[in-house]
């Protein structure tokens, strides 16, 4: 292949041929959303959007092909037309097409209702229609006028073609063109309406980012959640020994000793995990790499070693940019004293939630070394900060570990010291676990949204780290990590029985560790308000939204990465 | 944010009816002959009509949907059961 690389070309020629009429739409619906869509390549479904193709089907059923423009062709309708024109810059595909002599009327299938509207239809629509009027035109057609049919309303309106919408429909069209040759989206719309029910509202992450932009300029606009709470889909963990997975029709079956375990529906699938040797059938791993759900590997203790994914490649420049920035020691000092004061503070507040007896010293200490962090002069003088809050805080980690009611004081677990590879004991086999977890749930959610999760800020690259999944991760360690630890120990949901200690080091029971990933998930599940926008999403909602504020960070979207930090 | 439904179908024609359950069991729970417990999304919703549309025949077959409520939450959906044990479907992380 000889072509330049297309990435270096000036802007002119990165520009596309052809803008597609539909494109059109959503440049007059939303700049940032035609950014998304077309320029990064970011496509998610809605209800809307699911439902819009399904109605398309049954209009598209077979491509015809133009008829003539004469003053003597008869009457005819045609479906599922592609025109386009060189001159204009602009494709189309015309859901229905009435044709007679030199007349041609388009008709535009949409599947929600007729609005109500003096119009008759929104001004994106109309400018859709109307662009498939000029592309008619192109091709020797008298056109003026066209309808748009509302499936739901089962309605047909009629739109005319006045000079003002098609010189609109131009301007579009030009700006459009200018538009596909930007490599950073325009800013988001400001409370709009629009936003609720756009199928990439949690990518654009509009409120968040404007009020994180407010918050700089003056009063801060009140941010609405308009991403669901929780996932729809769940991840997928088999831990235990010696079990098969295989797919069934649109489901994976696990079997264990030949016999069916269990079986889940693909559609409700987010991503596998799979510790030590377990069986994989190759067409489970090609339906998982189609739907762009990927399979992480666990070794059987517990070490993330790999990831299967598809090659569903999106959002190239946000990985760009992240490759300039991590070369940007500035930029990666900014990120890094922010993640770190993050952690800091976290630790900090935890330690004053849990502990029987909240020390004083060691709680000042650690403010004082999340505001040392802030201003920390380099990396290096990070690393030290963040050692030695580390240790403050791990002095005090067993006073959080509540007795046990049975009288002798002891909640059964001891906790001297972070030991790790191997680790040592229980407490510290229970942390370990979890922060393996916690950065396999970041690698997944940072490639989904088209981060590379070995080129990190803070973690220096090094083989077989996902460094920017540990940067993210440094924060919610205490929150999450350490959270789940604590609660698994203090409700006795894991109890001394479940591990094993030998020369070797400290391992789980299976028993015991499928009730700690257990306990584990339904941290990740529960509802926390986020501290700066003040709506409740699940701890695995945080992840991403965390993800893509520093996405948006690195494009210059906001001034800095704001931190997860609870009160 | 999923609903829960009860999706039960009465298929005449004995090919339709093979094809119907292929195409059930791609989405929810078998639970009876011909109902099946499924956790739709409205997209998930919206694929599941259009397949089964291709398959059934519009006037000698049927489909019901019974909405049950949402499947958010903690609350159990209002079915009680006689004979055979009936847990509610859910969809949670699975660790096996």
């Amino acid at each position: 292949m000889n072509s330049p690389d297309p990435n270096s070309a000036p802007a002119e020629e990165r520009r596309p041929d052809l803008i597609p009429a539909r494109m059109l739409n959503e440049y007059a619906y939303c700049p940032r959303l035609f950014h998304l869509e077309y320029v990064d390549g970011l496509f998610a479904d809605s209800a809307d959007t699911v439902e819009g193709r399904a109605v398309h089907r049954r209009t598209d059923e077979a491509e015809d092909s133009l008829p003539e423009a004469g003053p003597d062709e008869p009457p005819a309708v045609t479906r599922s037309i592609t025109l386009s024109s060189d001159s204009l810059g602009l494709i189309a595909k015309i859901d229905l097409l009435e044709t007679e002599g030199n007349a041609a009327v388009p008709v535009d299938t949409k599947r929600g209702r007729a609005p109500n509207l003096p119009e008759g239809a929104y001004e994106s629509e109309r400018v859709q229609l109307c662009a498939q009027g000029l592309l008619l035109q192109e091709h020797g057609f008298d056109c003026d006028h066209g309808f748009i049919y509302f499936a739901a309303s089962r309605k047909r309106v009629r739109i005319e073609f006045t000079p003002d919408l098609g010189e609109r429909t131009r301007s579009l069209l030009k700006e459009a063109r200018e538009a596909s040759g930007a490599t950073a989206p325009p800013a988001p719309l400001v409370d709009s309406p629009k936003c609720p029910r756009c199928s990439l509202v949690g990518i654009c992450l509009p409120d968040e980012v404007n009020h994180l932009k407010a918050v700089v300029e003056g009063v801060p606009p009140e941010p609405r959640r308009l991403v669901p709470a929780r996932d729809d889909a769940v991840p997928v963990y088999l831990q235990g020994h010696g079990m098969s997975i295989s797919k069934k029709g649109e489901s994976i079956e696990i079997k264990g000793n030949g016999e069916m375990i269990q079986r889940v529906l693909l559609k409700d699938v987010s991503h596998l995990a799979i510790f030590g040797t377990n069986h994989l059938s190759v067409p489970v791993m090609q339906a998982l790499a189609g739907r762009d759900v990927p399979i992480t590997l666990f070794s059987e203790g517990g070490w993330f070693y790999g990831v299967l994914h598809g090659m569903g490649l999106k959002n190239v420049y946000l990985r760009r940019q992240q490759f300039r920035s991590s070369e940007d020691p500035q930029r990666c000092l900014d990120i890094s004293r922010h993640i770190v004061a993050g952690k800091i503070s976290n630790c900090r507040t935890l330690l004053m939630r849990n502990h029987g007896d909240p020390p004083r010293a060691a709680l000042d200490a650690l403010r004082e070394h999340r505001d040392l962090a802030l201003d920390a002069a380099d990396i290096p003088a990070l690393l030290g900060i963040e050692g030695n809050a580390a240790r403050i805080y791990f002095a005090e980690f067993e006073g959080m570990l509540k007795p046990r009611g049975n009288g002798d004081g002891l909640s059964g677990f001891e906790f001297k010291n972070r030991n790790r590879r191997p680790p040592r004991d229980p407490v510290n086999a229970m942390l370990s676990l979890t922060y393996s977890l916690l950065a396999k749930d970041l690698t997944v959610i940072l490639m989904s949204v088209g981060f590379d999760p070995f080129i990190g800020f803070y973690h220096q690259i090094r083989h077989g780290r996902p460094a920017l999944a540990l940067d993210l991760m440094e924060e919610l360690r205490p929150l999450i990590g350490d959270s789940v630890v604590l609660t698994a120990i203090n409700n006795g949901e894991v109890g001394k029985e479940d591990f094993l200690v030998s020369t070797a080091g400290c391992a789980f029971t299976e028993d015991g560790r499928k009730r700690f990933i257990q306990a584990y998930e339904r941290r990740l599940d529960t509802l926390v308000t986020h501290p700066i926008f003040d709506y409740r999403v699940s701890y695995r909602r945080i992840l991403e939204i965390q993800a893509r504020l520093l996405g948006r960070y690195l494009e210059g979207e906001i001034v800095e990465y704001p931190p997860f930090m609870t009160r | 944010m999923r609903r829960r439904y009860v999706v039960t179908y009465d298929v005449r024609d004995p090919k339709r009816l093979r094809r119907t359950f292929k195409v059930m069991r791609n989405y929810g729970d078998h639970l009876q002959l011909s109902v099946f417990e499924c956790l739709l999304t409205r997209s998930e919703r919206i694929l599941l009509e259009e397949e089964l549309k291709k398959v059934i025949h519009e006037r000698e077959d049927q489909v019901l949907f019974l909405d049950l409520g949402s499947a958010e939450g903690d609350e159990l959906p209002r079915v009680t059961a006689l004979g055979a044990r009936y847990q509610p479907k859910t969809v949670r992380a699975v660790v096996l």
